[in-house]
């Protein structure tokens, strides 16, 4: 684990006396007796090892700040130090303090005014972008509004801002220290997940819709929308809510808050983005560096390049999940109306309806066609296939029926018998 | 005679495992960048490949890793669709001949992390799916969890811990196992064991002592009151629906509870107001809500006429309504279902009751991206296969990017 120094936590005070900062090196951490006896033993261990020693020593020391979480916060390694000290939390923070605060309804979060002046200080404190690209800082709005939400549900309370936790920068959130392209990223918080719902279900918007407005991907949020459907279905069928479950996971994750554009208090405030909705997938294709002549009076455009790597790579305006908002920046930029710009809208809805209610169409036509026999246990369905299926040796698997010299391989030994869909 | 098979978590070897345990825990804050000064490449490789192998599917044979693992890296790259409508893409080529004088400071996205994806394939796995949704302390309990058949994939059984979710599939644990699964142990020390021994031999004399007294008579005191003004009804609704106000602002927490049979009695208070009203006809909460909604109801429709002022509003509005019965949900929906998993002590449960999480569990919580899930239900949906993105790589692994760039080459063959 690479040491973390807490040099942006030391307020001026303890930083202008070497003597006390000194002092202040481990307060945290409770320096403990090396438990002689583990809790089910009642005599001393006599050969106790150098690494069984180091182990329990690191667990009574820096680890035992991991055993139980944090209330209402994260608690990763990766926001400690080598001595077990909490990284972003101010001199006159404690564990102990904190918790009889949660236990009193009160939840240590540091004022949000107070963090950005404090970022403001460090000078890293740039202005939120609004656009997708830039990852940390969409996660850097989302947790400085989750530290708002925390905060607005707090009464205030004139209290030294010392004991409260700010909230986490990218680091406190590496559940591995090593590893630092991976961290702990936000859950859609309960409320969140209620709205997406509310919007979809009641509200009929579309998928898109939901997805741009939210600033949730469009597979999260069919995934959310299933999911609370089926978590309604649990209540009105009265099976059990794993609640106590639900509160201590969400507790311990860093979420998106849901900012409610209708509530007073959140006048003037934009919906936090929860990760990018325009993710383009990198085609193999374009894996390979190409080096393609072009005279320098061409206009040498998107399309072209993805057509120099493949031909059928289509540009990122058309493989992107929101072709739509691309579409409608260009409308807004050639000047349109609003009225025409919403009719162009209107037109393009309408057609991609139609284009799946074809699709829908078709799919039903196909089950209709079928014959079905209804039968005790099973029903017996009846398709129509080809001979051709079978390919030209015959051999293809897509073939029907048994033939000959073709063994079914389904009760074979060494053939995988796990199936590789499940039927929604 | 055969080998000694090696410890799970040994301390001579320290190993990362999927696992929520503290050796997992001691391994993970005691791993090191690789050493590449003194080892050759084939040695860094190999141990770059113990290691990982470890941690990522070590209860597959390696054989079969091989067979799964892929050269090709799954990456997005985030793009913004104002930039998409603005430019297409020909000002990258516009060199000084297109009239471009200065060169402008272009921005260098981070690096994406290639190299931390190599287990990507095993991250589609059911087992592992389910231990990453927070199901499970660990991989070989999610997959004893798929084997005994407590695992729905799509609504069906799925027995098969090896089963390739596809992107759309919806898995289900059952809640009583996550419960357990995720709870604190049941265990008691020698110590508690024996406070409990000495209190019950102190209960039992203290019974010898002084035998069992009949209850003394309490008579039931009849409250002889008149009907209720308007003026105090109004003042009575009022103060429950602040109070109702409170309960919606905060988060009903452990406490909720206490809080909920406080909020019990200032209803019970209020509908005590009314004489006619006997304790069986409004046993539960929703028939009281009910009762003072009709008798409220009935209240303002007869408006009495020395106090105009109460007649012109209803005693409750249509918005404190909503609030009203909304708490009431609320209230009822999570005390019934806290209470459902933390009865006062139940020796049957299999985690130790009142509920909470398992020890070090916070140190591992996290949800990556490709999961979407339902904590309630105990449900996820795997939304797409891990992707590495600009700075980022979503196959949680706990290695430092040297080792899994050594371990990807060890899988290309070319050694």
């Amino acid at each position: 684990m690479p040491p973390r120094l807490r040099s942006c936590n030391l307020s001026p005070s303890t930083a202008s006396s070497p003597i006390s900062s000194n002092a202040s090196v481990r307060p945290q951490c409770i320096s403990q007796p090396a438990r002689s006896l583990r809790e089910f033993s009642q005599s001393p261990c006599p050969q106790t090892t150098l690494r069984r020693r180091r182990f329990y020593e690191w667990m009574n020391g820096p680890g035992r700040q991991l055993k139980e979480p944090l209330p209402s916060s994260t608690n990763y390694l990766g926001a400690y130090d080598r001595y077990g000290n909490l990284v972003r939390a101010g001199p006159g923070w404690s564990r102990e303090k904190a918790k009889q605060a949660a236990g009193g309804e009160d939840q240590p979060a540091m004022k949000v005014e107070e963090v950005k002046a404090d970022t403001d200080a460090d000078g890293e404190a740039t202005k939120v972008p609004e656009g997708q690209e830039d990852l940390d800082a969409l996660e850097k709005a989302i947790r400085e509004g989750e530290a708002e939400e925390k905060e607005a549900k707090t009464p205030p309370k004139d209290e030294e801002h010392d004991s409260k936790l700010p909230p986490e920068t990218a680091e406190d959130l590496r559940p591995f220290p090593l590893n630092q392209y991976f961290r702990s990223q936000p859950v859609l918080s309960e409320d969140l997940r209620e709205a997406i719902y509310q919007r979809v279900k009641r509200d009929g918007a579309t998928v898109s819709l939901a997805s741009v407005e939210f600033g949730v991907s469009n597979e999260r949020v069919g995934a959310v929308v299933r999911l609370k459907q089926m978590e309604k279905e649990w209540v009105a069928q009265g099976k059990h809510l794993a609640i106590p479950y639900s509160k201590a996971v969400l507790d311990m994750l860093p979420t998106t808050p849901y900012v409610d554009s209708i509530k007073p208090a959140n006048k003037g405030k934009r919906p936090i983005t929860h990760e990018p909705i325009n993710d383009l997938i990198v085609h193999p294709a374009t894996r390979q560096q190409l080096f393609v002549p072009v005279s320098e009076s061409r206009h040498f455009t998107r399309v072209d390049a993805g057509k120099a790597f493949d031909n059928n790579l289509q540009p990122a305006d058309a493989r992107i999940p929101h072709p739509e908002l691309v579409q409608a920046e260009r409308e807004l930029a050639q000047g349109l109306s609003f009225e025409e710009r919403r009719r162009l809208a209107e037109e393009r809805l309408a057609k991609e309806q139609a284009e799946k209610r074809r699709i829908e169409e078709k799919k039903q036509e196909e089950i209709r066609a079928q014959k079905v026999v209804p039968q005790r246990r099973w029903d017996f369905v009846f398709k129509d296939v080809s001979v051709d299926a079978v390919g030209r040796d015959g051999r293809s698997h897509k073939g029907v029926g048994w033939r000959y010299g073709v063994p079914h391989d389904d009760r074979k030994k060494s053939v995988v018998k796990i199936p590789t869909k499940v039927e929604a | 005679m055969p080998r000694k098979k090696p410890r799970f978590h040994s301390l001579k070897k320290l190993n990362v495992r999927q696992d929520w345990s503290r050796w997992s825990l001691y391994s993970i804050s005691q791993l090191r960048a690789p050493n590449v000064t003194t080892k050759t490449y084939f040695q860094q490789k190999w141990a770059a490949k113990a290691s990982t192998r470890a941690y990522h599917g070590e209860q597959l044979r390696e054989k079969k890793w091989k067979r799964q693992f892929k050269r090709s890296l799954p990456a997005v790259v985030p793009m913004e669709h104002k930039y998409l409508a603005r430019y297409d893409g020909s000002e990258q080529a516009a060199g000084r001949g297109m009239g471009a004088d200065s060169e402008d400071k272009k921005r260098t996205p981070p690096m994406t992390p290639y190299m931390q994806m190599t287990y990507y394939p095993l991250e589609r796995r059911l087992d592992t799916a389910i231990f990453r949704a927070l199901f499970a302390s660990s991989v070989r309990q999610a997959r004893q969890f798929v084997v005994h058949g407590l695992v729905n994939v799509n609504g069906k059984k799925m027995i098969y811990p090896g089963y390739q979710l596809n992107p759309g599939d919806m898995f289900q644990v059952e809640p009583s196992s996550v419960m357990f699964a995720t709870g604190a142990q049941k265990t008691r020390s020698s110590l508690a064991r024996k406070i409990t021994r000495e209190k019950a031999a102190a209960r039992a004399e203290e019974r010898e002592k002084n035998p069992a007294r009949p209850p003394p008579h309490t008579s039931a005191v009849e409250s002889t009151r008149d009907e209720p003004t308007p003026a105090e009804l109004k003042k009575h609704m009022q103060a429950l629906i602040e109070q109702v106000d409170e309960l919606l602002e905060e988060d009903v927490k452990a406490k909720d509870k206490q809080k909920f049979r406080s909020f019990r009695q200032s209803v019970k208070k209020a509908i005590s107001l009314w004489k006619t009203a006997n304790p069986e006809t409004i046993s539960t909460l929703d028939t009281q809500f009910e009762f003072l909604k009709t008798q409220i109801a009935e209240r303002s429709a007869a408006p009495s006429p020395k106090d105009p002022s109460a007649a012109a509003e209803p005693l409750i509005s249509e918005e404190d309504q909503v609030k009203l019965r909304s708490a009431f949900e609320k209230l009822r929906l999570e005390t019934e279902h806290t209470s459902a998993w933390n009865p006062k002590r139940n020796n049957a449960a299999p985690y130790a009751t009142p509920w909470r999480p398992r020890d070090y569990m916070s140190a591992f919580a996290f949800i990556p991206r490709y999961l979407e899930v339902n904590q309630n239900i105990c449900a996820a949906v795997y939304l797409r296969h891990p992707v590495a993105r600009p700075g980022l790589a979503e196959v949680p692994t706990p290695f430092h990017i040297e080792t899994g760039q050594l371990a990807f080459n060890w899988y290309l063959r070319r050694r």
